[in-house]
């Protein structure tokens, strides 16, 4: 039971980094129809900035933070500007390889700002408490809640506000939407800002468990990825279910892979087993859990 | 229709003989670095850029011709050269044998991936050869066959009982690009080209053509990983090393990214691709005294480099010698007409 609750826990901490990079990624998918391989390079580098505040001006760790997802933000707005706009007759794919081309940059051009020494970005808040017999971290808890309170809120916002309704329809049919009046434009480089915003805060709370670095959301990122597949690109919310679910999974087999009195079956075997396991699912249900089946008219 | 298909024949020779006219001319350069003209550093470039042209044509076979997305292709190539090093260095296998083995078993496999292509598409058939690529580099962390994370040593070929060098492997190498590039532009003029071409328009059109999208589908898989183990094999033989992280996700996008740059329909555009991503940043940039000075910048130029290039040429790199010869016909008509012009004006 312990250990099912150490499981639940940290499978809630880890699939809250992978929701909120999942959200980045759909977020743009929907409003610009591309793929973004892009977003854990974004986070990466504003993890490298807000490193940096942190430890150059001596401020706490919230609000070195928040200025981090603020640079985000225009992070965002400025890609849009400069690479997205422009490319009016460019096709979809060749735009997803532009976001290639940002990972390039973003990759080369941390170590050139920041050096190469692996930084180290705090928790939020140290100190732990009891739950049910186990011991947890307030930073722990802190990470669950801010996945789920982001995620409630973005909810929300799509579903009740007038913008929210504009990013629905655009995510729609652009052409639709720009007919009825809605600045589809702007709702576009909204969605770049937010997500880039979001990746920050997936790469700000993953960066106390590892070392700041040019690597660390790779991991992130193909699991952002493979939660939006999961989940099926039609919905909002269904990328951040396949997000929890590959975050439970990939714990649970991590914890009782070596528990099956199998020799070679250490947990190392658990990211093969679960994409396996995915890509049999996947194969099942082409569109995922919640994915509605798009009709091809030929 | 007669006249059409010999046309053709005749263009496809002439593109044949371009491609060994390449060939030949690539080859001389281990003769040039002997006389000390080009660098030893220069040729490994140029070597890489061979043989990841070839997984390169793999995948414009596959995207280009056929629209079936892979990102899987650092998987494949992963496992073609951890399959030679194996085979030639742990159990001492002759190198043709590795070579036919090492390529066989990932073509199997690839085979089995165009089998899922049949029921999911898009994306998901992307995420689906990405969960077969991480997988495959999985295996690579097994110390017993890998060596884990120390990397696992090559050598240079031995056919026949004959030592090759690092020359020779050059050569070896540029004859494989000849080759296969002889070989794909044969089978893409003819009717499996078209078929795929029919395919990747639209699927339906095509069965209803006759088309048994069973077997072109499974072909282009097969083709497109035979290429990327291939090239995998021959990167062990050349690189004579191997390493679990090189064949990750960022690899099989930078794949995708040639063809784009290159042009998505194009053989020569696959290797125009090529150099542009692997050669251009170590070859050209390193030399431009501003960029070669800070550390670093030649990575970051050749990222900004990519965008420009999308941005600017959405059809493919390979088109700008069309523009150059336009363009420069352009001007040289301009020249000539100038005079008359001014005769007339008199």
């Amino acid at each position: 039971m312990d250990s099912f609750l150490r499981i639940l826990f940290s499978s809630l901490e880890t699939g809250s980094f992978y929701a909120l990079a999942a959200l980045g990624i759909i977020i743009i998918f929907r409003t610009s129809v591309i793929q973004n391989f892009s977003i854990g390079a974004i986070g990466m580098f504003n993890a490298f900035i807000a490193t940096y505040i942190l430890m150059e001006w001596g401020v706490p760790t919230w609000v070195a933070a928040i200025i981090a997802m603020l640079v985000a933000i225009i992070v965002g707005i400025v890609i849009d500007f400069a690479i997205m706009r422009p490319s009016k007759k460019v096709t979809r794919i060749n735009k997803e390889i532009m976001t290639l081309g940002l990972i390039i940059i973003f990759i080369g051009i941390s170590p050139m700002i920041f050096g190469v020494l692996p930084l180290k970005f705090g928790r939020f808040i140290e100190g732990s408490m009891k739950i049910l017999g186990i011991h947890v971290d307030y930073n722990t808890i802190l990470n669950i809640s801010i996945g789920i309170i982001v995620m409630v809120l973005f909810v929300l916002f799509l579903q009740k506000t007038k913008c929210g309704l504009a990013v629905r329809v655009t995510a729609s049919n652009e052409t639709a939407a720009r007919l009825m009046g809605v600045p589809s434009k702007n709702i576009t480089t909204a969605a770049w800002a937010v997500g880039a915003a979001l990746s920050t805060l997936a790469a700000l709370m993953l960066a106390p468990r590892i070392t700041v670095n040019t690597a660390m959301m790779n991991g992130v990122q193909v699991n952002a990825l493979i939660a939006c597949v999961l989940g099926g690109f039609q919905t909002f919310y269904g990328p951040v279910i396949g997000a929890y679910v590959i975050s439970l999974g990939r714990n649970v087999l991590i914890y009782y892979l070596p528990h099956l009195g199998i020799e070679w079956l250490d947990s190392s075997w658990a990211d093969p087993i679960l994409y396996l396991l995915i890509l049999l699912f996947i194969v099942i249900r082409p569109n995922g859990i919640i994915g509605k089946k798009i009709i091809k008219k030929v | 229709m007669k006249t059409r298909e010999i046309n053709s024949y005749t263009s496809n020779r002439k593109t044949n003989i371009n491609y060994m006219i390449f060939g030949a001319v690539i080859a001389i350069l281990p003769l040039l670095n002997g006389f000390g003209i080009i660098q030893s550093s220069t040729m490994t470039i140029l070597g890489t850029v061979m043989f990841y042209s070839i997984v390169a044509m793999g995948l414009t076979i596959l995207l280009g011709f056929s629209g079936l997305v892979s990102l899987g292709t650092a998987g494949f190539m992963g496992l073609g050269s951890y399959m030679a090093a194996y085979f030639t260095e742990d159990m001492k296998l002759p190198f043709l044998l590795s070579l036919l083995i090492s390529v066989l078993v990932p073509v199997i496999i690839g085979v089995l991936v165009g089998l899922v292509s049949l029921r999911i598409e898009g994306y998901y058939l992307a995420i689906a050869t990405l969960a077969v690529s991480e997988i495959i580099r999985r295996l690579f962390d097994i110390d017993k066959f890998t060596h884990g994370y120390s990397g696992k040593n090559g050598n240079y070929p031995i056919i026949f009982g004959l030592e090759l060098d690092k020359s020779y492997t050059f050569i070896l190498i540029t004859i494989v690009l000849v080759l296969i590039m002889i070989l794909s532009n044969n089978f893409l003029n003819a009717q499996t080209g078209r078929a795929l071409l029919a395919m990747k328009g639209s699927e339906a059109a095509a069965q209803a053509m006759g088309i048994n999208l069973l077997k072109y589908k499974l072909t282009a898989f097969g083709i497109a990983t035979l290429y990327a183990s291939l090239g995998g094999v021959l990167y062990n033989h050349f690189v004579n090393y191997t390493y679990p992280d090189t064949w990750n996700l960022l690899l099989s996008l930078n794949f995708i990214g040639i063809i784009i740059i290159g042009g998505m329909r194009s053989l020569s555009g696959a290797v125009l691709g090529t150099f542009i991503v692997f050669g251009f940043p170590e070859l050209v940039l390193k030399e431009i005294p501003g960029i070669a000075n800070i550390d670093g910048l030649q990575y970051v130029m050749s990222g900004v480099f990519l965008i420009i290039i999308i941005l600017f040429y959405p059809g493919g790199a390979i088109n700008i010698f069309k523009d150059i010869k336009d363009t420069s016909k352009k001007v040289l008509q301009k020249i000539l007409k100038k005079p008359q012009e001014a005769e007339v004006g008199s």
